[in-house]
């Protein structure tokens, strides 16, 4: 008798403990409302963010989307301060541009001007502020492409009368001096090239240590280098090599090289024009 | 009424002579004037023309990866093994099977025939050994793995490394040791002959599973060898000069009245609108009118083929390649593997890429395209021309080109022919 009793009474404990463990997983109070929303709880577990991208997916470029946010208890946050912040993590960067966010009532927050400038890696940042309560969820986009789907709809930039094609040049917020050599050179169509590079702070003291990426395109076209160069070497005394440039097209090309050190990041650009 | 009759026939009459030595005179002047700027290039022009030009095709570039590619006796092993269709699981297909040698090294199909038929229409071997990737997607990065992969394509040769190791030791001994070395022990008479690492066929795959990892390793390395020397012989393939060479090499000479005759007006025409333009150049540049690299340029996809996603497969197929640059298999160093290393791994802008094809011959081996899309080349610049502005990639923006020009670039195009040259 006893151990017929034995048996449902573990299974019964078993239920019990299952129901538990299930309320402790939390947020189960959290629902998803939407069919094709992206689905987040904040960090602390205050809210819950449903996000419904206007194009369906984020792209270089400008982007809007809806947020839809609700407390545990699945009410809607309304009255909310709302902020969306578009950062590259590996980069370290956001953008210039301010995402411009409207309350359209019942926990839906229209967020427009969210403009990323570059493919690779996002995440969209969402910061909540209700009363005093504060929480925030990231929402992560882990290969944005760099427009070149809709490169008939991008702005494309017409080839300016006179291109500045020297090879020193002062970074665009004037924080370095940058020059190259390249070899081969003259640069030659399809062919891999690599550049010494020199990198000086302003006032010609050799710059150290500098994280750099390459980047380059094609301001006609928008299509980018065929190749991914990278800096493979740090030389010394503010010299660098880049190794893997390559272009495959006549015409007016631009060479980014983006440089980071303590002093700051900044970016140089280097026009080419091939024949 | 009163008008007419005031009218003076004398003076008419003057003036109309007038108009009539005029128009005569204009057209001696034209005429004249058009003989001599017929061959009036710029010197970028001119520049480009030489770019273009065979004599600029520099030297057989190395090939680090295959130590073996400018052995004459690999060359030699290598041509036999390309005409020979033992090599093959019904031992009727050969390279030559859908690279026939008297035809460019090119069938004449959208889709090519082995065993099976294929997704995408044979390319043509001409210049092949300038190529940095090999295939419409670039999932080769050398010509020696590329040859690897039509023997064990079960639509194609339907063959195996196994069996590829077996032929090479029963009929090939001596001349694969005169260029590797002794052929290493393997006891072909108990060696499960369909067997390879391919998970398409479940039999094979659990066959070549069975082996010992001695085994795996001896047959790699035969059939690997055995690439290298395909290799060898393929990398010899070459163009010819074309009627369009000549023209540039006579107009590297300084007398212009020879160069009356080698090209007509419409194909100088054509080329004129290929170099300036239509923007033909920006892909199709060089010695082989091909920048290597790949576009998707909107060409429709076949509606009966599963969607071909061209380079946006090529570029994890390349780099996870057992025979890559950077395999054991290769012989180059990393330093030497620059393609793979600075690959652009962006799958989402290649997507519907394929590599750009060279022109060189293009005239003598219709259906054209990956998937022979278009049966002529009057097709093909319908195509270029009539393709919507929202589908037409920038560096395809090419003024709006009229039926004439079409016709003209044709002509250009058909002068692009020469007798192929390869190791005989
Ligand atoms: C059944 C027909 C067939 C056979 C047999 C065949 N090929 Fe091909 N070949 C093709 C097709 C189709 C392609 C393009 C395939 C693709 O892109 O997926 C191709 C592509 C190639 C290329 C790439 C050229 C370039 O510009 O990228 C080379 C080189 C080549 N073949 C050599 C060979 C060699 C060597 C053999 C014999 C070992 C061979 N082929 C056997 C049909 C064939
Ligand atoms: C943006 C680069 C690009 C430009 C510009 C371009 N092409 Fe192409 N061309 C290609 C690619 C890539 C293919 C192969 C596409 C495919 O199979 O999907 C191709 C294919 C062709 C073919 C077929 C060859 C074969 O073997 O199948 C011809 C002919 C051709 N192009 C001629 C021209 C002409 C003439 C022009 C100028 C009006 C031109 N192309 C401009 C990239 C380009």
């Amino acid at each position: 008798m006893k151990r017929c009793l034995t048996i449902p009474i573990i299974v019964l404990f078993l239920l019990a403990l299952s129901s538990v463990v299930h309320a402790d997983e939390g947020h189960s109070k959290f629902t998803k409302h939407f069919q094709k929303s992206l689905f987040k709880i904040t960090q602390k577990g205050l809210f819950s963010v449903e996000m419904i991208v206007k194009e369906g997916e984020l792209k270089v470029g400008k982007n809007e989307i809806d947020l839809i946010i609700h407390d545990s208890n699945d009410r809607d946050v309304v009255d909310a301060k709302v902020e969306v912040i578009p950062w590259m993590p590996e980069m370290g960067h956001g953008v210039p541009e301010k995402p411009v966010i409207e309350e359209k009532g019942g926990g839906l927050y229209r967020v427009k001007n969210i403009v990323l400038i570059m493919g690779g890696n996002w995440e969209l940042r969402v910061r909540i502020k209700k009363d005093d309560q504060e929480d925030m969820a990231g929402f992560n986009f882990p290969n944005i492409i760099g427009g070149q789907m809709h490169r008939h709809q991008m702005k494309l930039t017409p080839k300016p009368s006179e291109i500045d094609l020297s090879t020193v040049h002062l970074s665009s917020r004037k924080i370095y001096r940058v020059s190259y050599e390249s070899s081969p050179s003259p640069i030659k169509l399809n062919k891999f090239h690599t550049w010494k590079i020199k990198i000086e702070t302003s006032d010609g003291k050799p710059v150290l240590g500098a994280k750099i990426t390459v980047s380059g395109d094609m301001p006609e076209h928008g299509h980018g280098l065929p190749t991914e160069p990278a800096m493979t070497k740090e030389l010394g005394n503010g010299y660098y090599l880049i190794e893997g440039i390559k272009f495959n097209m006549p015409g007016w090309w631009i060479v980014n090289i983006d440089i980071k050190t303590s002093s700051g990041r900044d970016t140089v650009t280097f026009n080419l024009y091939l024949k | 009424m009163l008008y007419k009759k005031t009218i003076n026939y004398k003076g008419i009459s003057f003036i109309l002579l007038l108009f009539i030595a005029f128009f005569f005179l204009n057209s001696t002047v034209y005429a004249g004037t058009k003989e001599k700027n017929i061959h009036l290039w710029s010197e970028e022009e001119e520049e480009i023309l030489n770019s273009l030009w065979i004599g600029s095709l520099p030297p057989l570039p190395e090939s680090p990866s295959n130590r073996f590619a400018d052995n004459p006796k690999a060359i030699a092993l290598g041509k036999r093994v390309f005409f020979d269709s033992r090599f093959s699981g019904n031992l009727k297909v050969s390279c030559v099977t859908c690279h026939p040698e008297n035809m460019n090294f090119a069938d004449s199909l959208p889709l090519a025939h082995g065993m099976g038929t294929t997704r995408r229409r044979t390319m043509p071997l001409i210049g092949v050994a300038f190529q940095s990737w090999l295939f419409w997607d670039g999932r080769k990065d050398s010509l020696w793995s590329q040859a690897l992969g039509p023997i064990e394509s079960p639509v194609e040769h339907g063959f195996t490394r196994t069996q590829s190791a077996i032929v090479i030791i029963k009929y090939y001994k001596k001349e694969y040791e005169e260029v590797f070395g002794p052929l290493p022990e393997l006891d072909i008479e108990h060696l499960p002959k369909n067997a390879k690492p391919s998970s398409e066929e479940p039999a094979a795959f659990k066959a070549w599973l069975s082996l010992t990892d001695a085994q795996k390793e001896t047959i790699n390395r035969i059939y690997v060898n055995m690439g290298k020397a395909i290799a060898a012989f393929v990398r010899t393939i070459l163009p010819g000069p074309s009627r369009f060479d000549r023209y540039v090499e006579v107009l590297n000479k300084d007398d212009r009245t020879l160069l009356n005759g080698i090209l007509t007006e419409d194909e100088i025409k054509g080329l004129k609108l290929f170099i300036g333009r239509a923007k033909c150049i920006n892909c199709h540049n060089g010695p082989l009118f091909t920048d290597g690299n790949f576009h998707n340029i909107g060409v429709p996809q076949p509606p009966n083929l599963p969607p071909d996603l061209g380079r946006a497969e090529g570029i994890p197929l390349v780099l996870s390649d057992e025979f890559n640059c950077l395999s054991k298999y290769s012989d180059a160093k990393r330093d030497e593997c620059s393609e793979l290393r600075f690959m652009s791994t962006d799958t989402k802008r290649f997507r519907g890429a394929f590599k750009t094809p060279t022109l060189r011959n293009v005239a003598e081996r219709a259906p054209y395209m990956h998937a022979g899309q278009f049966s002529s080349l009057h097709e093909v610049l319908h195509f270029y021309r009539d393709l919507p502005p929202e589908k037409r990639l920038p560096e395809l923006a090419h003024g709006e080109l009229t039926d004439e020009e079409l016709r003209q670039l044709e002509a250009f195009l058909r002068s692009l022919s020469g007798a192929p040259i390869y190791a005989k």
